[in-house]
């Protein structure tokens, strides 16, 4: 009971937290994204229009008046849920987000599976090797890994096993032909409740390549500092204890070195992740994959204002989302910091 | 002859400088090196394989792309956007971010809390969405590319660092500084600084590894350099294209973007381990 307590008043401060920021971080983007020089009016009339009704167009959307009120307006109109419409798409904001976000909140928690276990698994490998002739070389091997970001891994996974051996679908969701049904927006989800079997599996073939590329990119860093904060476990008194008890090897590392050091392991993930959260939007692009990346890109290659603050700021508030969540579960494993 | 230093023993720097030179010999002396102009267009020789190929052209030893241009010749021009990124940027971001992290570290207070939040609110952003949207402001451009990737990634180096600016300022030595009259200015710059000197360049030597990746993934989208700049991640895109007629021309700019980061880690992580005293201990025990 008190650990809820705890973990509610932890939820609490940190909502709380968020909303300034939120703040500060939508006054940026729309500052930043006002600098440009291109005239959201003139944008979204037919290129012949007058001058007179440009001007028209202008006042009405605000741009007339000092940029203070401008953000005012657009706050007040964010808190009622309505971002604007796009310039280019003609639709609501809160619509186009709302179609895409769930194919990148899908791609994301995937790719953080896949990250978690390549990370633990590489990282009590490399604890294991320590000391011995392979170690040097596996040191090696993650700092190579290191070196290729998300994007590289995409391009990569996609030549070989797209274009090479043709094994694995790399454009969008699900191939044509197949149905695609909708309930909540998630599309693994939904074909699982809709019992339509035939989607799913393709749906999950599409998904492994760019969940793959976005889950091996991120898991040396995961697994250098699981391999660290397990060294400076065995460190402690209690690893020696434990030998002197005669606990086997196995059991050390699962129930005393692994219980200590994932908590380090976990603090580092809450901020990858927030890290991941961004790199989906290169993997989207190289994959065809429509989610919130490919939203976002396309508004910036139409200079659609509307969206790119929509999506900025619903980027923004999944990072603080997945942030929050990664602290309640470090406060769920970590006894210290629980009793007070 | 004095003997080497310690850092410069260790094989990963010496890998590391390596790969960097290379690049540098390539970006500084690209006219003389690549084999044809890079932006020459050959509309009758598309798409032509690797000289050792089928089809290939030793005119064009990497081949060409969709439009005739010399692969090679691309890439080594390429290493010239890479690097001045890489370089500039890491030093700016490095400038920017120190400078807040020993102000924060050292004085502590209400500066240190406003710093923090700046962080803790540019750390809600994702690093790639926040740079593209700084480039949708700024618009595109080598300087731009620049100034965008600092204002992104200094929080790197402040976060890092403000936490050794705080081990280290209660030194006693930093309070026998204050004791003798230093002012604050000479207190950081004579004995907080030369303490966190190590880490700063293990810092920017990784910086630089990230910035080579930024400015691909920007060139890549088209929010870096104009198109008559030849750089890694345009070639990328260009070649996506084509993936199924030339693929080589996607594996020679990915090749490229990774020796360079590699390059750069390997260098960082070298230094960390021949720098650093605190880490090279806590990994001798």
């Amino acid at each position: 009971m008190r650990m809820f307590a705890t973990i509610a008043k932890l939820l609490v401060k940190r909502v709380l937290t968020a909303i300034p920021i939120l703040l500060v971080v939508s006054a940026l983007l729309f500052c930043i994204l006002r600098i440009l020089p291109v005239d959201p009016a003139a944008m979204s009339l037919p290129p012949n229009a007058t001058v007179q009704e440009i001007e028209a167009m202008r006042s009405e959307m605000g741009l007339d008046r000092p940029l203070y009120e401008q953000y005012g307006i657009w706050l007040n109109q964010l808190l009622h849920g309505n971002i604007g419409r796009s310039i280019h798409f003609r639709q609501d904001v809160t619509a186009l987000i709302g179609n895409t976000l769930p194919a990148t909140i899908e791609l994301a928690v995937i790719a953080m599976m896949v990250a978690t276990v390549f990370g633990i698994a590489g990282g009590l490998f490399l604890f294991y090797v320590r000391g011995t002739r392979m170690e040097a070389v596996m040191d090696f091997f993650s700092i190579l890994l290191l070196s290729l970001p998300e994007f590289l891994w995409s391009l990569f996974l996609l030549l070989v096993f797209g274009v090479f051996f043709e094994v694995l679908p790399f454009t969008g969701r699900l191939s044509p032909g197949f149905e695609r049904p909708v309930v909540t927006g998630f599309l693994l989800l939904d074909s699982l409740i809709t019992g339509n079997i035939s989607s799913l599996i393709n749906a999950l073939q599409h998904m492994i390549l760019p969940c793959l590329a976005l889950g091996i990119a991120l898991s040396p860093s995961l697994m250098r500092v699981l391999r660290s904060s397990l060294l400076d476990a065995y460190q402690d008194d209690y690893i020696h204890q434990a030998r002197l008890r005669g606990l086997s090897e196995k059991r050390i590392l699962v129930r005393h070195g692994l219980k200590n050091a994932i908590l380090p392991t976990l603090s580092l993930m809450g901020v990858q992740f927030g890290f991941l959260f961004g790199g989906t939007l290169l993997v989207e692009i190289i994959y065809s994959y429509p989610g919130m990346g490919n939203l976002m890109v396309d508004a910036i290659r139409n200079a659609d204002l509307p969206i790119i603050q929509g999506a900025g700021l619903t980027y923004c508030i999944a990072v603080l989302v997945i942030s929050i969540v990664v602290d309640s579960l470090y406060l769920i494993l970590n006894p210290k910091l629980r009793v007070r | 002859m004095r003997p080497l230093p310690l850092w410069l023993k260790s094989g990963r720097v010496q890998t590391g400088l390596v790969i960097i030179f290379i690049l540098g010999i390539c970006a500084i002396f690209a006219p003389y090196l690549a084999p044809n102009d890079p932006n020459e267009q050959n509309l009758l020789a598309i798409l032509t394989p690797p000289a050792w190929a089928d089809g290939g052209d030793l005119m064009f030893p990497l081949g060409t792309d969709s439009l005739g241009r010399c692969v090679l010749s691309r890439l080594i021009f390429g290493a010239r956007v890479a690097l001045t990124v890489a370089f500039t940027a890491s030093v700016g971001a490095m400038i920017i971010g120190a400078t807040l992290a020993h102000i924060a570290g050292y004085f502590g207070g209400w500066i240190d809390w406003l710093i923090g939040r700046v962080v803790e609110i540019w750390l809600s952003f994702p690093p790639v969405i926040l740079s593209l949207i700084l480039m949708v402001g700024l618009g595109t451009g080598l300087r731009n590319v620049v100034v965008a990737i600092i204002l992104v990634d200094w929080t790197r180096f402040c976060r890092v660092l403000r936490s050794e600016v705080i081990v280290l300022r209660r030194r006693d030595y930093v309070s026998a500084a204050q004791l003798v009259g230093f002012s604050h200015w000479r207190t950081i710059t004579r004995e907080i600084l030369p303490g966190t000197l190590p880490l700063l360049i293990t810092l920017m030597s990784l910086e630089m590894g990230v910035a080579v990746i930024v400015e691909a993934i920007l060139s890549f989208v088209g929010m870096s350099v104009g198109s008559e700049t030849p750089a890694w991640g345009q070639m990328i895109a260009d070649a996506r294209q084509n993936i199924y007629e030339a693929p080589f021309n996607l594996i020679a700019p990915i090749l490229a973007i990774f020796f360079a980061v590699f390059g750069f880690n390997i260098l960082g992580d070298g230094l960390r381990r021949t720098l650093d005293t605190r880490l090279t201990q806590t990994e001798r025990t």
